[in-house]
């Protein structure tokens, strides 16, 4: 995984690949027991690259995610509780918070534009924070994406793009879909490739609801 | 004062606010109606962008997250709809996603292309009031029939203390008609 070199770690990450895990776990649990009656985007197998990744992401910056957004809301320094209160009152596929700054949305390609015009404003103050958008590998070949990178790289305005690759949008491979060639990964898009832990939604097991 | 004049009054008074921005294409450049009236802002206050309707908007609902009001142009109710994404689900959304607790507020201006003297055709000139009133749940429709309601219209979506986005669409011939 690339890191580029104009960034430098700010704070450390005390949570453990364990705690992700477990926090995963338990809302496998109460999924399970039918106490979410709720899509859930459960992570797993990329806690390594998160922990590391989150290390540069200042506590005052933003963050957007996407469905599958739980490690990156903890990791963000959500509050435990606060979020596993939100993701069994149904709304795993759009946690929100002020405090950190955090947005996430269930429309692939959602947060792009949204993310853009954060760095935008706050690039206008001269901010000293940054924007951090978490992007799938089929949000990575959108037109959207293009525009807002172009858009982002002229300008430049602080906003670091991180693609997850598990090729995989739903259950369609990413590369299949467009005839076998991904995109080229720019210098400054943080990158890297993991497999799927969890199904798309849900655990894998069926529920009686 | 007739309809055209309202309009930019009502650019005037918002322009006058420290927080807001005017955001589209054609905003510092000529090339239709929405342009003419806002030549009195300042350029400063001003991003011209390129035709990327969708970024568009959610920039703006970006900008708008980290204080700004913007003031978001689309000359034409036609190229609004390239924007329904962001529009639809996030900007019109996003206070019920947050709990209430993200109330970006974003002006959104669009008009009805004229038909006179110039048609312009089935794709410039399409009134679709009455099906984004129903697309939305929290945004503002509003439109502007008459000279005197336009600035208290602006007005209002500016200081709304709910803070809800407001659309806010204009009628083209009604530049020169009334």
């Amino acid at each position: 995984m690339n890191i580029p070199s104009y960034l430098t770690k700010v704070r450390d990450i005390n949570l453990t690949k364990e705690d992700l895990l477990l926090f995963e776990e338990e809302v496998k649990n109460s999924y399970e027991d039918s106490k979410i009656v709720a899509p859930v985007h459960l992570s797993k197998n990329n806690e390594e690259q998160l922990i590391e990744i989150f290390q540069y992401v200042h506590p005052e910056d933003w963050v957007f995610s996407s469905w599958r957004n739980h490690y990156h809301a903890l990791l963000h320094g959500a509050d435990k509780n606060i979020l596993m209160k939100d993701i069994v009152d149904g709304r795993s596929m759009s946690v929100n918070f002020v405090e950190p700054k955090f947005y996430s949305s269930s429309i692939v390609g959602g947060t792009i534009p949204i993310a853009l015009g954060v760095a935008n404003a706050l690039k206008i103050k001269k901010s000293d924070k940054r924007v951090w958008c978490f992007i799938g590998d089929m949000t990575f070949e959108t037109g959207i994406f293009y525009e807002a990178y172009k858009y982002k790289t002229n300008f430049d305005l602080p906003l670091q793009f991180v693609v997850e690759d598990n090729n995989l949008s739903t259950n369609t491979p990413t590369d299949e879909t467009w005839g076998g060639v991904k995109r080229d990964i720019p210098d400054d898009v943080i990158y890297y490739k993991y497999e799927r832990g969890y199904p798309h939604h849900g655990t894998g097991s069926w529920v009686l609801f | 004062m007739g309809y055209k004049d309202e309009i930019v009054k009502s650019m005037d008074w918002l322009a006058a606010k420290n927080d807001t921005i005017f955001i589209g294409q054609s905003v510092s450049y000529s090339g239709n109606a929405i342009y003419n009236t806002l030549k009195s802002v300042p350029e400063n206050k001003k991003i011209e962008l390129p035709v990327i309707e969708e970024l568009q908007m959610g920039l703006s609902t970006g900008m708008a997250l980290e204080g700004y009001v913007p003031i978001t142009c689309y000359p034409r109710f036609d190229f609004l709809i390239l924007c329904c994404n962001q529009l639809v689900n996030h900007l019109d959304k996003i206070r019920f996603m947050s709990k209430g607790n993200m109330n970006p507020r974003v002006i959104i201006r669009t008009s009805i292309g004229a038909k006179k003297p110039l048609d312009g055709g089935v794709q410039h000139t399409q009134d679709h009031t009455e099906v984004f009133k129903n697309f939305m749940t929290e945004i503002d429709v509003v439109l502007l029939n008459e000279p005197e309601e336009i600035l208290p219209v602006f007005k209002k979506a500016y200081q709304r203390e709910d803070s809800k986005s407001t659309l806010i669409i204009e009628w083209g011939d009604y530049y020169n008609e009334k």
